[in-house]
């Protein structure tokens, strides 16, 4: 495996209305790892995860994708190439068919049917998914949904804010397991928000423990994420 | 034309009778505690001042007859149309005013030049008597459709933010991921223009064709005028609300396609 650093932060500060929100992270993110990053609520790993895919800007500091400064890789490029899933998954109106082709239209390309249903499966959800009304899926679909939707860019990094907070626990364990065959199979580099330990456990990633907009050394990280 | 009819004179004693019904109409709801007489009594003498009013301003405008007055009208009408648009939203931002007021005047400033100047060909360009009472009515429809247009645009951005959200995360641009809020609101403003067609002579006669009859015009002449200026006034509400929609949906996102706080609160 090639280690490459994939996204790598320098000194990065994030200041919201006057109030501080991640303080001076320095962060390397290796080509095609998994990520978990752990914390308490309010403690601005969602914000973390906005800045990379440029959703918000840092208030001080570099992001490098690929060694390239983020700010000089325009933004729509980046963000195809860094899949996001939210915390709560977001579905557009019509079928999951139509869900599926809004990649296609953003980027102004016809669809392709097998690339479709390949996304489909990896993400778990089975064919006969297509004709079905997305708002009526279940929220694990949704979330599948999602997933599926985010790699139709053919991403290299997937971001992942809590994606199975709203999930039950069954349900929350496969979606993991999926996750986890996109990085093996796909190579994909898995940045996954938590507040489990044992989801985070499960990924079987590198932890990085954040509190109060810092990031925590090792030592401290192994032994929150242990308790 | 065989078309000899001229309208009626009216006094003001045929104006006095008229008012004793609006006393009926009044006491019939006082009478019912309905609590509306006042109100009545009110638009009784509003109608009456504000008509008259505007009876004398355009009769001061017809005689005077210079381009620069009328021209000048004009711009005033459109001032009042913009105010009124800014006034019936939520968000009244800094720069509202100023894309209302170019999205109403592009819109109703090409229709108004197409059907005087192309259509009618008014002698001179600035013959008042058309040039005013039709951009009345184009600017009153195009008011309208802005106030819709801007309404619907808002609430839908507010309430589909995590979809616009998902669209930018996608790699969409922020005109791709406002394009159903923007589909929305153009529908908005033109709804009730395609209802007015609709129904049009068989469910209402339209003010300026009644009007037309009345003072002796043919009726298919008058029809004919109608017709046009159905077909105006929808091309101006969707000029005015395309316009609209593109420009202000910007104040929602950053030059970088990212969602602006500040514009939320
Ligand atoms: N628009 C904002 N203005 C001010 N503070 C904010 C804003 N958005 C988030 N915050 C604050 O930033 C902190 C980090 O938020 P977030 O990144 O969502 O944390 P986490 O995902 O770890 O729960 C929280 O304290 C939150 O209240
Ligand atoms: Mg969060």
């Amino acid at each position: 495996m090639v280690c490459r650093v994939k996204f790598e932060l320098i000194n990065v500060s994030k200041i919201k209305n006057g109030k501080p929100i991640l303080r001076n992270i320095n962060l390397q993110f290796l080509s095609g790892s998994k990520y978990t990053i752990l914390g308490p609520s309010g403690s601005g790993k969602t914000t973390l995860l906005r800045l990379l895919n440029r959703m918000e800007e840092p208030s001080s500091g570099e992001i490098l994708f690929d060694g390239e400064n983020i700010k000089n890789i325009p933004v729509t490029k980046l963000r195809k190439k860094v899949g996001m899933v939210f915390q709560i998954p977001v579905v557009f109106e019509g079928t999951v068919e139509d869900n599926l082709l809004v990649p296609y239209s953003i980027k102004g390309i016809p669809p392709d049917k097998e690339e479709i249903k390949k996304a489909l499966t990896l993400s778990g959800l089975k064919e006969s998914f297509l004709s079905q009304r997305a708002m009526d899926l279940s929220v694990g679909e949704k979330q599948r949904l999602n997933l599926a939707r985010a790699l139709l860019n053919n991403p290299e990094v997937l971001l992942l804010d809590e994606p199975t907070s709203a999930l039950d626990y069954e349900t929350a364990l496969t979606l993991l397991d999926s996750v986890n065959e996109l990085n093996r199979v796909l190579g994909l580099t898995i940045i996954m928000v938590t507040h489990q330990v044992e989801h985070m456990r499960i990924l079987n990633g590198s932890a990085i423990y954040i509190e109060n907009g810092t990031v925590l050394d090792k030592k401290t990280t192994q032994s929150r994420a242990l308790i | 034309m065989e078309y000899t009819h001229t309208l009626v004179d009216l006094n003001y004693l045929d104006l006095i009778i008229a008012l004793s019904l609006m006393l009926i109409a009044a006491g019939l709801y006082r009478w019912y505690r309905i609590g509306l007489e006042v109100a009545l009594i009110i638009g009784t003498v509003r109608t009456f001042i504000q008509l008259l009013a505007v009876g004398y301003v355009l009769k001061f405008i017809f005689d005077f007859n210079r381009w620069y007055l009328i021209v000048l009208t004009l711009l005033v009408m459109i001032a009042v149309a913009t105010r009124t648009v800014v006034q019936r939203q939520q968000r009244k931002t800094k720069e509202l005013p100023y894309i209302v007021g170019f999205a109403i005047t592009v819109g109703s400033g090409i229709t108004l030049f197409v059907i005087t100047q192309v259509i009618i060909q008014i002698e001179p360009w600035y013959e008042p008597h058309y040039l005013i009472p039709l951009a009345g009515m184009i600017i009153g429809n195009s008011l309208n459709g802005s106030t819709l247009a801007v309404e619907r645009l808002d609430s839908e951005i507010a309430s589909r933010r995590m979809e616009i959200e998902a669209y930018l995360a996608l790699g969409a641009t922020a005109r791709q991921a406002a394009l159903s809020c923007i589909r929305s609101a153009m529908k908005a403003a033109m709804i009730p223009t395609i209802n007015s067609m609709m129904v049009v002579g068989i469910v209402s006669l339209p003010g300026m064709m009644t009007g037309q009859i009345l003072s002796g015009t043919s009726p298919f002449l008058a029809v004919k005028y109608q017709i046009i200026i159905m077909y105006m006034i929808a091309f101006s509400v969707a000029i005015s609300s395309f316009l609209l929609t593109h420009l202000r949906f910007r104040r929602y996102f950053t030059a970088e396609h990212q969602l602006r706080e500040e514009a939320f609160s």
